[in-house]
């Protein structure tokens, strides 16, 4: 109950804008809309950074196919994540905030930005793995103080969960 | 973190994580008679890991003006424990239970709390995941919450 209160205080927040354009007379009689909470910055940033990592994996899924079955693991988990982050902030259509920040998918593995993303050989690849992982977790963190009590557990969750990678990749590294 | 700043949700919920930590302290004591080598020698350290846990809040606790919760006498195992493979459930067990302790401590409004009950968090996700030999998408909430 208090995540489905908390989602819908979000998307509200969201499309303020878009409710004082429709019920005034004009943009031009209007203030600059609000800009996004704290909360939903720290939404947008933890989305991304699920939807990067996703994108990193699918390219060494494909590089290191021994690893395949390691990686899609943690890979699916990544992906779990970024769902659950996503029912978080909905950004109603026509909003000036909506671009930018919730693609609709993520990153095809192996597009030219992911590849860039990862190093070429399979150990500095697993030792990239294993940074991103830390600085995601780390960045969630960081994002505790800006976000209410039910997003705070499930970024401390998300966090949790991308600790365990970095020992799972340590692990793949010998 | 001070007696005067902490609010009775924020005492509450790290009470619960001390009374996880005693659980966990008494059941590694239980799960490490039954293992060997390696597996013994972790348990062993994650004795200890919860042992520091639990002297922790209990300071935590008594700085912020409160009286921590004792340990029980004794526990109810939730299972027989009689070999390795029921000792290892049992720490994966313990770990769970501790990781969703200090969930709650995460949803506290003390923001150095609830820091710290997210680096518990990951602490004992990283321990139940050792024991179980997998990795779970969001320690600490039960499975069937984001299905």
């Amino acid at each position: 109950m208090a995540d489905r209160t908390r989602r819908g205080v979000l998307a509200a927040a969201a499309s303020l804008p878009l409710l004082a354009v429709s019920g005034c007379k004009g943009v031009g009689a209007l203030a600059p809309p609000p800009r996004p909470g704290p909360d939903v910055r720290v939404l947008r940033a933890a989305i991304a950074a699920e939807e990067a990592m996703i994108a990193r994996y699918g390219t060494a899924i494909t590089r290191f196919p021994g690893l395949a079955k390691t990686l899609a693991g943690l890979r699916a988990e990544h992906r779990l994540h970024l769902a659950e982050l996503r029912t978080r902030l909905v950004i109603p259509p026509g909003s000036p905030y909506r671009s930018g920040f919730t693609s609709p998918s993520p990153r095809p593995a192996g597009s030219p930005g992911a590849a860039a993303a990862l190093p070429a050989g399979q150990a500095a690849a697993l030792d990239f793995l294993q940074t991103a992982e830390d600085s995601a977790a780390a960045a969630l963190l960081r994002g505790l103080p800006s976000v209410p009590p039910s997003l705070a557990q499930l970024l401390a969750s998300v966090a949790a969960s991308e600790s365990t990678h970095v020992a799972v990749l340590r692990s793949a590294a010998g | 973190m001070s007696g005067t700043a902490v609010g009775p949700g924020t005492v509450s919920a790290l009470q619960a994580a001390l009374a996880a930590e005693h659980a966990a302290v008494y059941g590694y004591g239980v799960a490490g008679a039954y293992l060997d080598g390696p597996a013994r020698t972790a348990a062993t350290a994650d004795w200890y890991a919860h042992q520091v846990a639990r002297d922790t809040l209990e300071a935590m606790l008594r700085q912020a003006g409160a009286k921590p919760v004792a340990a029980a006498p004794a526990y109810q195992l939730p299972h027989k424990v009689n070999g390795p493979v029921s000792a290892t459930a049992l720490a994966v067990l313990l770990e769970n239970r501790v990781t969703a302790a200090y969930l709650g401590v995460v949803a506290v409004s003390d923001l150095a709390v609830r820091q710290f009950g997210a680096r518990a968090m990951a602490a004992a996700a990283g321990r139940a995941a050792s024991w179980r030999g997998r990795t779970v998408a969001f320690p600490g909430f039960p499975p069937s919450a984001f299905s």
